[in-house]
């Protein structure tokens, strides 16, 4: 019967009741069930987190990448602005199934070919240094020997000139992992000797790579049986592993040269950079000094409003702007003869003012009717 | 009942009231267990007809208060299933877990009815739905919890005779 009668209350009657029990006896159930629902909910929620938590991690994974790509065509860039003309950009790409028995890349496909220019023995260069040369081009793409290659020779000497040899990849015996990309600059004359760090550039010598582009620095002296000549191991500027894009240069400017482009290439990267980030500062300023006067304007609108509904609610003329740009403006734009017959207007009645006599009318001709 | 039983029997229906708020929730299925009515039996059974319609009437409180609508309908309900639980005990309560998933079943199945027709104004089809799908689903999934929670508690169970 109670029960009965309880289902019959309004529900203003029976929510203070509800309440009340929710408040004393029930309590301890409610922080029971409130617990559970939060477990189930973090439950709920776990799975989620952790596919956002993955997804962060792919995110940093794919940023870091992009950021080594970034940096390396930001030093491409530096490279042609300095190279200015004679060369070819294009893209390197590697193999992407792994050759058993070829634990080094040794060749690479460039996405640029014949139709450019490109030809066989073309030097490859990268922002680095030097990376190989054309072995094979077809019309749109061609093949890169590497330094890593075993036919790979090219001229060296080491950047003040002082001596010359050839180099070489490192012997095969030692080809395993990083160190396969060593390479060995042979033939040096027993009378020079090579400090380690010491920079190598190319010689020139032999017409295939211009003079001047970086090949790596001297990292010790090798024992060898010759007698009159030394050999000595060499770290190579550029790791072809990471290597995305490159130059190729063309037969004309290989011929006449690169110049000073490697030995400045810290410097002139560092500019470069200095003047993009001076460009994004400028902007940020030019961006800051917009919104503050957008705020500046915003404020003085609104001032004004609140001024002339206060004028309004007490009863005070809104006073003519005296000395504000806006007349001066309009002042200025109005034209000289106009604001003289505003001054001026003719008076009622149809009399004409009176003029000098010989002058002409004020009145403006009747304008020709065209047939 | 000595006051050893009932002491019991106390201790398993709070155990039952509280396995009703954390368990059920933490599933949160769509027919989901009903562990007040396992509780609302397994007291009623130990009781007489007006003190079983007394125990269900304040545990359709405690539901009704944590409910969204229908203030009283849980305690309606529950005090008649109380009350004929406790009549119909020598017919169907015995030492038998089957008989006693059954009188659990129909118990919560009758409760679902109770609450459906007078608490939540349902007609047509959504009614028959609720009644002939959802409920049953409800009751057997309740019975199923019923007779595990009766297993596992046996000892602390002592089945009243007289």
């Amino acid at each position: 019967m109670v029960s009965l009668v309880a289902v019959g209350l309004p529900a203003t009657q029976t929510e203070p009741i509800a309440a009340a029990l929710r408040r004393t006896v029930v309590a301890p159930l409610v922080s029971l069930q409130q617990s559970s629902e939060r477990w189930r909910s973090a439950w709920a929620a776990s799975g989620a987190q952790q596919l956002r938590a993955d997804s962060l991690a792919l995110a940093g994974i794919k940023q870091k990448a992009l950021e080594v790509e970034n940096s390396q065509l930001r030093a491409l860039l530096g490279l042609g602005s300095r190279l200015q003309w004679g060369f070819v950009p294009a893209e390197a790409l590697h193999s992407t199934a792994p050759i058993p028995s070829e634990e080094l890349v040794q060749t690479v496909t460039i996405t640029a070919g014949s139709n450019v220019g490109i030809k066989k023995f073309s030097p490859v260069v990268s922002s680095d240094g030097l990376v190989g040369q054309i072995s094979s081009a077809d019309p749109t793409t061609s093949i890169a020997m590497l330094y890593s290659h075993a036919d790979f020779r090219a001229s060296a000497m080491t950047a003040d000139g002082n001596a010359f040899g050839i180099v070489y990849p490192h012997s095969a015996a030692a080809r395993r992992g990083a160190e396969g990309y060593l390479l060995e600059l042979r033939g040096v004359p027993a009378r020079d000797t090579i400090a380690p760090g010491t920079l190598l550039v190319t010689s020139g010598l032999g017409g295939v790579f211009p003079r001047g582009v970086a090949i790596g620095t001297v990292v010790s002296g090798m024992t060898t049986n010759e007698v009159w000549t030394h050999t000595y191991l060499v770290r190579p500027a550029v790791n072809p592993s990471r290597m995305t894009s490159v130059f190729v240069l063309t037969a004309q400017r290989a011929t006449e040269g690169t110049g000073n482009v490697w030995s400045a290439a810290g410097g002139a990267s560092d500019a470069t950079l200095k003047r993009i980030v001076a460009a994004g500062d400028s902007l940020a300023k030019q961006a800051a000094t917009l919104e503050a006067a957008a705020r500046r304007a915003t404020l003085d609108s609104l001032r004004r409003a609140t001024i002339d509904s206060m004028r309004r609610v007490l009863g005070v003329p809104v006073a003519a702007p005296t000395d504000t740009m806006a007349v001066r403006i309009r002042r200025d734009s109005l034209r000289a003869d106009s604001v003289r017959r505003a001054t001026a207007p003719p008076p009622a009645g149809g009399r004409a003012p009176v003029r000098p006599p010989g002058t002409p009318p004020a009145t403006p001709p009747a304008t020709p009717e065209i047939p | 009942m000595n006051w050893t039983s009932t002491v019991r029997t106390i201790i398993v229906c709070l155990i039952l009231v509280v396995f009703h708020y954390t368990l059920r929730p933490l599933l949160a299925w769509r027919a989901s267990v009903d562990f007040l009515i396992v509780a609302l039996l397994l007291g009623s059974v130990r009781l007489r007809p007006g003190y079983a319609a007394v125990y269900g009437f304040f545990l359709g409180l405690v539901a009704d208060s944590l409910g969204a609508t229908g203030f009283g309908v849980a305690a309606f309900g529950m005090s008649l299933v109380g009350f004929a639980a406790s009549w119909l005990k020598a017919v169907f309560f015995a030492d038998n877990l089957a008989l006693n998933g059954f009188f659990l079943f129909l118990g919560k199945w009758v409760f679902d009815l109770i609450f459906l027709i007078v608490g939540r104004g349902l007609h047509g089809a959504e009614l028959a739905m609720q009644i002939f799908v959802w409920s049953p689903l409800s009751a057997a999934v309740t019975a199923v919890a019923g007779v595990l929670a009766l297993s596992i508690l046996r000892p602390l169970m002592e089945v009243r005779t007289q």
